[in-house]
């Protein structure tokens, strides 16, 4: 596959607070035992591309704890593999960057000494499966500059602002790009994925060094529509984009349903791969009752669990009841306790004899360690 | 090339066909039959051996090794991918004078004498493939260290009435072996031996010769070896082991091994003492909205819509809906259909049972019922 990943692991953390607080967006944990890293990651490989790299901007040892050697991805080549790039300094341009293009410049030397000829940019905050192997035919065959990816759905003002919208001719080719727009109703909405010539970022990237440009959706998109080749390859399949508390609670809560459980984990386009924890299958007891729910290996379970997302190693105790929740791994819920849509971060620990409401459209998130 | 030395080699025997497994190990290795829900029987010694900080790791094949060779590989899920040492698949192989088969558990470690050598240990530890526990094996070679032994066995506490299954020990105050006897028709003592040793390397070698120039010999180390040492002088001691060791040699106990993971007073898998796998990426397990799930093991990748109770439900397998499984363990990848009831049954992987099919007969009242690998059941 001639094409390079560069995977952006937080372009926007800034409405993410509870999730993303001690962690980069890439390394949010969804689906039971992944992190969000990984659907890109795996759609990557999936396709075929073997060298990638991740560029992180902040809070990004659980991203690098998680990716390691990116040997449980086949990443670990002698050819290729992963790279996680932190921040660094780069003569003038200390600190963290400002934007997608100021990141790129910072890795200016790994893009224009890849070999491949295409770059394939993707953001963590979109999970879909996707073979970029059809994005790039169709890049080659329109002979595009820029292919954006989008899918076309409804949204609504309040998350409109984080997405960016293309209107595509018959030739989907774009002619208007929206960035963050206040809108509503059926758009062409980017899954923040792009294929790009190498060659041609390259002169983007010098581009953006010689104008001081750092934002690649409004200096490069927007302001060129009209002059670059920038097409649009339309995708309709299974989508999520986590880009707050209540999308990543409503995202989730999807996945119990069995067709939308189906169409993320057995797509043709292959399996979602993650970090191997060698925990053991989940053991339930005598008093277990577990109903519509998603529960990863290693919990063990001797209480009730109604229309719920259980990460790894979650325990449950007995005569407890845990309902429209999403607990995150190591989470422990003692005896008696009884839990109503509430999200529990990681190692979180509830005791015995506690009740905790959230509501469906207001799910009550419990931080990283807390005991309550 | 000279390889680094290491202070003691391990050699893990798993050629044996295990004939009492029935159709279990018709295409398959004994160690690589599927136990407790992800895991191949050869887990369980193999991450003794990495908890153990054991690093080389000679695997003995020679029955059916197909599955077993391409599940060990590179033995990168026990951390066995090692710059120095790690593991090597070691079947029998053509010389120039004379090539065999492995004839019995002594003769497969003396055709790999060459293997032990390169590694020129002080000790060789012998462990057989078929058995379910948790032991750190260091603390057994300390105490073989301490007692300055040539040999020391690994024994653990068997009721009486199951003692003439096993080889049973007795020992001096010192743990010094007196007596060994292969299975015996009135046993002296209830210490079985778990088929567990540690040698000193040199004293092995010069047994191994000897035992190898009787023609008379099985090649066997509880038959013909162990004996053999006891009545030339030699050291050999008895190491005590307490904590949880099941043989998995027939239906029966291997059955009970996988329902021993459940409740709280059997084997329990969780803890620091990790036992690894090689994973086969799947989903978290999905349990329906009128499915009941209790007393079980469910693994990744299973999708339940039926009613499992007291059994143990591999990775990928579908249990659809008013399907109802009880007292079994359903391996990898099986489908269970519609209203289909299985009680008190083992089956293999890749199996599909069709809807409103019975398969097995309660608890109490029958043996338990095998359905063989990849079988396909239908209603007539």
């Amino acid at each position: 596959m001639n094409a390079l990943g560069i995977i952006f692991s937080d372009i926007y953390d800034w409405n993410m607070s509870e999730l993303a607080s001690h962690r980069s967006v890439a390394a949010i944990p969804f689906g039971g035992r992944y992190r969000l890293v990984d659907f890109t990651l795996s759609n990557m490989v999936n396709s075929g591309l073997n060298k990638m790299c991740i560029i992180t901007k902040s809070n990004y040892r659980s991203l690098m704890e998680h990716v390691g050697s990116g040997k449980d991805w086949d990443l670990s080549r002698k050819k290729g593999g992963i790279l996680i790039f932190p921040p660094y300094a780069l003569g003038d341009n200390h600190g963290l960057f400002q934007g997608r293009l100021d990141a790129l410049k910072r890795v200016l030397d790994y893009i224009s000494s890849s070999k491949e000829k295409y770059v394939v940019l993707s953001d963590c905050d979109m999970i879909y499966n996707i073979n970029y192997k059809d994005v790039i035919k169709f890049h080659e065959e329109k002979n595009a500059e820029i292919t954006a990816v989008y899918t076309k759905t409804n949204i609504d003002r309040e998350s409109s602002i984080h997405k960016i919208l293309y209107t595509v001719n018959e030739y989907k080719r774009a002619n208007d790009i929206l960035v963050y727009p206040i809108t509503e109703g059926e758009h062409n909405v980017g899954l923040n994925t792009w294929v790009i010539n190498k060659d041609f970022l390259v002169i983007l990237i010098y581009d953006a060094i010689a104008h001081n440009l750092k934002d690649f959706s409004y200096d490069v998109l927007a302001a060129n529509v009209k002059t670059m080749k920038i097409y649009g390859y339309e995708y309709d399949g299974y989508y999520a984009h986590i880009d707050s508390l209540k999308s990543y609670y409503d995202n989730s809560m999807e996945l119990l349903c069995m067709n939308k459980l189906n169409s993320l984990f057995y797509a043709k386009t292959g399996p979602i791969y993650t970090k191997i924890k060698d925990s053991p299958p989940t053991k339930y007891g005598n008093n277990a009752d577990i109903k519509s729910s998603l529960i990863a290996s290693g919990c063990t379970i001797e209480g009730s669990v109604y229309n719920s997302i259980i990460f790894r190693g979650v325990e449950i105790g007995k005569n407890s009841v845990v309902k429209n929740s999403i607990l995150m791994q190591h989470t422990t819920i003692g005896e008696n306790t009884h839990l109503d849509s509430i999200i529990t971060d990681t190692y979180a620990l509830v005791k015995n004899d506690r009740v905790l409401l959230g509501y469906s459209s207001c799910p009550f998130f419990i931080k990283k360690y807390s005991i309550i | 090339m000279i390889s680094t030395k290491k202070e003691c080699v391990v050699m893990l025997l798993a050629g044996g066909q295990g004939s009492r497994l029935g159709s279990l190990t018709s295409k398959i290795a004994k160690p690589s039959v599927p136990f407790g829900g992800k895991y191949r029987i050869i887990d369980f010694t193999l991450s003794n051996c990495v908890n153990s900080n054991l690093d080389t790791v000679g695997v003995l094949t020679q029955y059916q090794p197909l599955i077993l060779n391409s599940y060990i590989g590179d033995g990168k899920p026990w951390d066995l991918d090692r710059l120095n040492g790690g593991i090597a698949i070691l079947p029998p192989y053509q010389r120039v004078d004379d090539s065999e088969w492995y004839s019995g558990t002594a003769n497969a470690i003396y055709q790999n004498i060459d293997f032990i050598d390169r590694h020129n240990p002080e000790y060789v530890l012998v462990l057989s493939g078929d058995h379910i526990y948790k032991m750190d094996y260091s603390y057994m070679i300390n105490y073989h260290k301490e007692k300055e032994a040539d040999c020391t066995i690994s024994v653990i506490d068997v009721p009486i009435i199951e003692a003439s299954r096993f080889g049973i020990l007795s020992s001096d105050d010192e743990g010094k072996i007196i007596d060994f006897e292969e299975k015996p028709a009135k046993p002296k003592s209830t210490h079985a031996s778990m088929g567990i040793y540690v040698f000193t390397w040199e004293k092995l070698k010069k047994y191994l010769d000897i035992d190898y120039k009787d023609e008379k010999s099985s090649n066997d180390f509880g038959k013909d070896v162990i004996p053999l040492m006891l009545n030339s002088g030699e050291k050999v001691y008895s190491y005590e082991f307490k904590g949880y060791w099941k043989d998995v040699g027939t239906i029966d106990s291997l059955w009970q091994a996988n329902m021993d993971l459940l409740g709280d007073d059997g084997f329990e898998l969780s803890g620091d003492w990790v036992i690894y796998s090689r994973h086969i990426e799947k989903p978290p397990h999905y349990i329906g909205a009128n499915a009941t799930v209790k007393n079980s093991i469910v693994a990744e990748g299973a999708v339940i819509l039926g009613t499992v109770e007291n059994s143990i439900i591999f990775s990928g397998v579908k249990v659809n809906e008013n399907a109802v499984i009880r007292d079994s363990v359903i391996m990898a990848d099986v489908i269970i259909g519609e209203n289909a009831v299985v009680n008190y049954s083992i089956i293999d992987e890749l199996c599909k049972i069709g809807s409103s099919l019975k398969v097995g007969n309660p608890k109490n009242n029958s043996d338990i019922t095998v359905i063989p690998r990849e079988s396909t059941l239908i209603n007539k």
